[in-house]
């Protein structure tokens, strides 16, 4: 029975990860009203730059990292300059900024394809094909050293946002943009920072993804689906709630793995989070 | 004087289109007596098919403005009904198409009931959402063939025949459906409907059952797209969860009806066909990354430069020039 | 600003379809008679199925320059037109037709993997072409079609002759008790999992764990871990090259010793070495045409193996498109014409000494009576251990412990 303890584990260390990789969605959604279905497009980019890195120069993940972060940040600025500024003129923000992001995700998705072929690729250090054994319970390093890196990221965002004027100043925007703005904050500046964030830790998230599954340039659909469960579970906009969401999740897959066909768990967490949208879209830990 | 005169234009005017409507179709319909190579009437076949499914899908996503990433379930359902039809019992997809869409029409009301209450983007994400979890069922439902897919029985014809009578088919069902379309949308229901796109809320003030509107849209569109995914289940001769629920076909559709204008039965008709035309043309002779980069871009710019759609974008054109 | 630029952006679009019009032209009028013999389809160049469909690829290409350097067939020069499907059925049914009817390819070759192939086996009889390849497996051969012919089929459902065949290696004494069977939810996998339970239940082995993943393998840690936790002896994991790499890694990270491992494709491509390094070894496969078989053909293929690819012996996947395109080749000279319905009533009509088999013969179906050999893999090679007049190797058992 040891197992069903490993497998809620492996389930609650991918449930942070995937909440790293959503709390960025939802920033965007919050702040901006704006839905960016290419989000997870930039988890996979992320997790293409630190492949090449690895595989071309050697340089572990976990050190690519912080250069990782400012490069997406970066190409997050110009994305939101050339898509998502002029979106947030349209009537409605919401469909124009779906449709607008979808065309942006097919754009980078098929670039990638292009560039760097459609083969399945994993991010193999070699501590990934190690595991720690504590009494009869078997944890993979991989999925381990991936937990610790959302976490770390959160934290970080978390500090930043609570902690940091620009951060107030991106809270302050989301919960009252006119009041900001008499305030001074400049809301483009701030929107600009945000998706700059958002972007970020989509490509860290998308390091620490690749850490334990294979990636290839159209698995970002299948990610974003994980995103949309995290965030409408969560709460949009919330990053205490996105990681609690993203535990919850985790922990769900852990249990229904041990007990049922694994071509259902997927099956289940669809339901789910279709029942939370049916009757609680605000999310169960929003607030 | 004036009014007589103007009346008159106008009735020339509606004389003139549907003479043009009907050489149209009448060249569309003898195009194959002609004999063409086979890759026009496999080409057209899919043009006409994207023009059926994209007039389908504007019903409630143009017109009210709820718009469905899940438009292949229904697709998917109506190939799928004619599949198991024939192959467990014989029989032809032809007829069997019509009970395709009436089962894409049920699944519908099931699904709608819930999840027309919804708004905006907790829409989309579950229609989203019912496409990915219908596949994943198929993908393990050992009566529809789970992994392995559903073969039909094939046509004891030479494959001139075969694609001309596909192409015949499609062909009445995009005109049918785009008919429907039109005749829906210059009636008091279209006038609801886009009443409910407009703003709901004053619909709804206004005495407009917007929550039976919108059902009765999502309920046909659905039953439309049924009955062509079972034409073209037959087409491909095979049905398999990864082939007919292509999320893609979901997207291209979305593009088309916003490349067009989804406003009028004439959008999606001319997004269908442009957009078709050139995916068709550009991945048999560039490349399928190419095409979808192209589409991507052609996504962003559209909905920033031209969010009415082309066709109101040249309309507006003409008007001032 | 915004109509000049919606003008121009409308305008790019009509130039794009014109140009495309115009190629189409070029393609429909095609080239002056004499000339080769075009031989058109698609293979997963890139894509899940990568790892195995470029070794077809090469052994397609070997194949064309070893006709063509004896002359050509039927005295003219054959030349293939490949495409890149990506693994998916939807674009290889797109790539062939494209093939057959823009192309005007007079031949069309076996595609590859199974999960394309019964897409493409009904387009094939639809525009009656003979499909000399492995076929769509089980289900798709018992259609009716009459135009395809495994040459050979990778049939799952035979595969539960080669895992019975390692009962048929060890005393009774030493069989493993309990099994676990890690099959990728599509239909290569799923057709040989209910022979293969078959042939444990004959032999005493309870199956405790039978999981079915959905492709691509995100995580195979729940995988292992099940079958680890239920301390299954025997391995059988049906996957394509990725997943298997996945889930043999995470067996020895979790320190999972089975005593077999049995798989179906993965230890049979190259990169199966490079990848697992001194783990690789050891572990079992069912094939339908190993290296060094004693039959027709198979010289050729070793030949073209060594020429062109520096390698001995020659790769599975390599050897199996050779021979694919070898029993397309004796169809064509023995019929005498590039008629498709020749070709076919010719394969059909009489036995053929073919690399994997002498005296073969398809039945209605287009299938060779049921076979499967057993191997190995040790020290960079996969050797025969089963049946016992071909083994090349003895059968190691039970499988040593991984390395630190």
């Amino acid at each position: 029975m040891s197992y069903v303890l490993e497998s809620i584990i492996s389930g609650l260390l991918l449930g942070g990860i995937y909440a790293l990789l959503s709390v960025g969605f939802g920033l965007t959604w919050g702040t901006m009203k704006v839905l960016n279905i290419s989000h997870a497009v930039f988890a996979v980019l992320g997790a293409f730059f630190a492949y090449w890195l690895f595989v071309k120069a050697g340089i572990d993940p976990i050190l690519s990292l912080p250069l990782l972060a400012a490069v997406m940040f970066f190409v997050g600025a110009i994305v939101y300059k050339l898509v998502i500024l002029p979106v947030t003129k349209a009537k409605d923000i919401v469909m124009a900024s779906m449709v607008a992001t979808f065309g942006a995700a097919t754009v980078v998705e098929n670039l990638m394809s292009l560039f760097w072929r459609p083969d399945p690729r994993v991010l193999k250090p070699p501590y990934t094909s190690r595991s720690l054994f504590i009494g009869d319970i078997t944890i993979s390093k991989g999925p381990l050293i991936g937990f610790a890196i959302s976490l770390c990221a959160i934290a970080l965002l978390y500090w930043f946002l609570h902690r940091t004027y620009t951060g107030k100043g991106v809270q302050a925007t989301w919960q009252n943009p006119i009041g900001a703005a008499l305030v001074g904050i400049n809301p483009e500046r701030v929107s600009l920072v945000t998706f700059g964030l958002s972007i970020a830790s989509a490509g860290a998230a998308g390091v620490a993804m690749a850490m334990i599954y294979a990636f290839y340039p159209s698995v970002h659909s299948v990610w974003t689906l994980f995103v949309f469960l995290v965030t409408i579970v969560g709460g949009v906009g919330s990053v205490i709630g996105s990681g609690l969401a993203g535990l919850l999740i985790g922990f769900i897959i852990g249990v229904s793995a041990a007990f049922l066909p694994f071509a259902w768990v997927n099956v289940l967490l669809f339901a789910l989070l279709l029942i939370v949208l049916l009757f609680r879209p605000e999310g169960l830990f929003a607030g | 004087m004036t009014g007589h005169l103007e009346a008159a234009k106008t009735d020339y005017r509606r004389f003139r289109g549907k003479l043009i409507f009907v050489l149209v179709m009448a060249l569309l319909v003898a195009f194959p007596l002609v004999r063409p190579p086979l890759f026009f009437l496999t080409l057209l076949f899919s043009v006409f098919m994207y023009a059926a499914l994209t007039q389908s899908w504007n019903l409630l996503g143009g017109y009210t403005g709820y718009v469905s990433l899940g438009h292949i379930a229904f697709f998917a359902t109506g190939a799928y009904t004619t599949a198991v039809c024939m192959s467990r019992y014989g029989l032809s997809p032809f007829a069997t198409s019509i009970l395709g869409g009436v089962f894409a029409g049920i699944l519908a009301i099931v699904v709608g009931y819930p999840v027309l209450r919804l708004k905006g983007a907790y829409f989309t994400i579950s229609s989203l959402l019912l496409a990915v979890v219908m596949q994943l069922v198929f993908l393990n439902w050992e009566f529809v063939g789970s992994s392995t897919g559903l073969w039909y029985k094939l046509m004891p014809l030479s494959i001139e025949a075969n694609r001309t009578i596909f192409y015949e088919t499609m062909l009445i069902l995009a005109m049918v459906i785009t008919l429907i379309v039109r005749y829906v949308e210059q009636s008091r229901f279209g006038a609801g409907l886009m009443a409910i796109r407009e703003d709901e809320d004053v619909a709804k003030t206004m005495g407009i059952n917007t929550p039976w509107l919108k059902m009765k849209a999502f309920v046909l569109g659905a039953f439309l797209a049924g009955v062509v995914g079972g034409i073209y289940g037959f087409y491909m001769s095979y049905v398999h969860p990864d082939m007919t629920f292509s999320m893609n076909t979901s997207l291209l559709i979305l593009l088309m009806s916003f490349f067009g204008g989804c406003r009028t039965w004439g959008g999606p008709l001319l997004g269908a066909v442009v957009l078709s035309l050139a995916n068709q043309l550009i991945v048999t002779f560039i490349g399928a990354e190419i095409s979808r980069i192209l589409y991507g871009l052609l996504l962003v710019v559209v909905i920033i430069f031209m969010p009415d759609g082309a066709l109101q974008y040249a309309k507006g054109l003409t008007r001032r020039g | 600003m915004k109509k000049i630029l919606g003008i121009v952006l409308l305008g790019c679009f009509g130039l794009v379809l014109a140009v495309s019009s115009g190629l189409a032209q070029t393609a429909k009028t095609g080239e002056p008679a004499g000339e080769p013999i075009k031989i058109g389809g698609s293979l997963p160049v890139t894509g899940m199925a990568s790892e195995q469909g470029k070794w077809v690829k090469a052994a397609y290409e070997c194949w064309a320059e070893d006709v063509n350097k004896r002359g050509g067939l039927l005295g003219r020069p054959v030349k293939l037109i490949i495409y890149d499907d990506e693994s998916n059925a939807e674009k290889a049914v797109t790539y062939y037709e494209r093939a057959i009817t823009v192309d005007k390819a007079d031949l069309v070759f076996g595609g590859y993997p199974g999960t394309s192939n019964v897409a493409l086996m009904p387009v094939m009889e639809k525009y009656k072409k003979v499909f000399v390849g492995q076929g769509g497996h089980g289900k798709s051969f018992e259609q009716g079609f009459t135009y395809t012919f495994g040459a050979p089929p990778l049939m799952g459902e035979w595969s539960g002759i080669s895992v019975a065949s390692v009962f048929d290696l060890i005393p009774k004494q030493n069989w493993p008790k309990t099994a676990a069977i890690l099959t990728m939810n599509n239909v290569i996998g799923l057709s040989a999992t209910p022979n293969i339970v078959k042939a444990f239940e004959d032999h005493g082995v309870k199956v405790a764990v039978n999981e079915v993943y959905n492709l691509p393998l995100s995580d195979a840690t729940p995988l292992v871990s099940k079958a680890k936790g239920h301390g299954a002896e025997f391995l059988v994991v049906q996957g394509f090259f990725d997943d298997t790499v996945m889930i043999v890694r995470e067996s020895k990270a979790q320190r999972y010793e089975p005593k077999v491992i049995w798989n179906i494709i993965a230890s049979q491509v190259p990169a199966w070495f490079k990848e697992m390094g001194p783990d690789a070894d050891y572990v079992l496969a069912n094939i339908w045409l190993p290296g060094g078989l004693p039959y027709p053909g198979n010289d050729r293929i070793v030949e073209a193996a060594k020429r062109k690819l520096n390698m001995s012996p020659p790769p599975t996947y390599f050897g199996l498109g050779y021979c694919w395109m070898y029993t397309l080749e004796q169809g064509i000279k023995g019929a005498g014409s590039l008629d498709d319905t020749k070709i076919r009533d010719y394969l059909r009509s009489r036995p053929f000494d073919l690399p994997f088999g002498k005296g073969v013969k398809f039945d209605s179906r287009g299938l060779p009576p049921p076979f499967n050999f057993t191997v190995q893999s040790r020290a960079g090679k996969n050797e025969i251990v089963w049946p016992k007049d071909v083994a090349q190797a003895k059968f190691m058992y039970p499988r040593p412990a991984w390395s630190k």
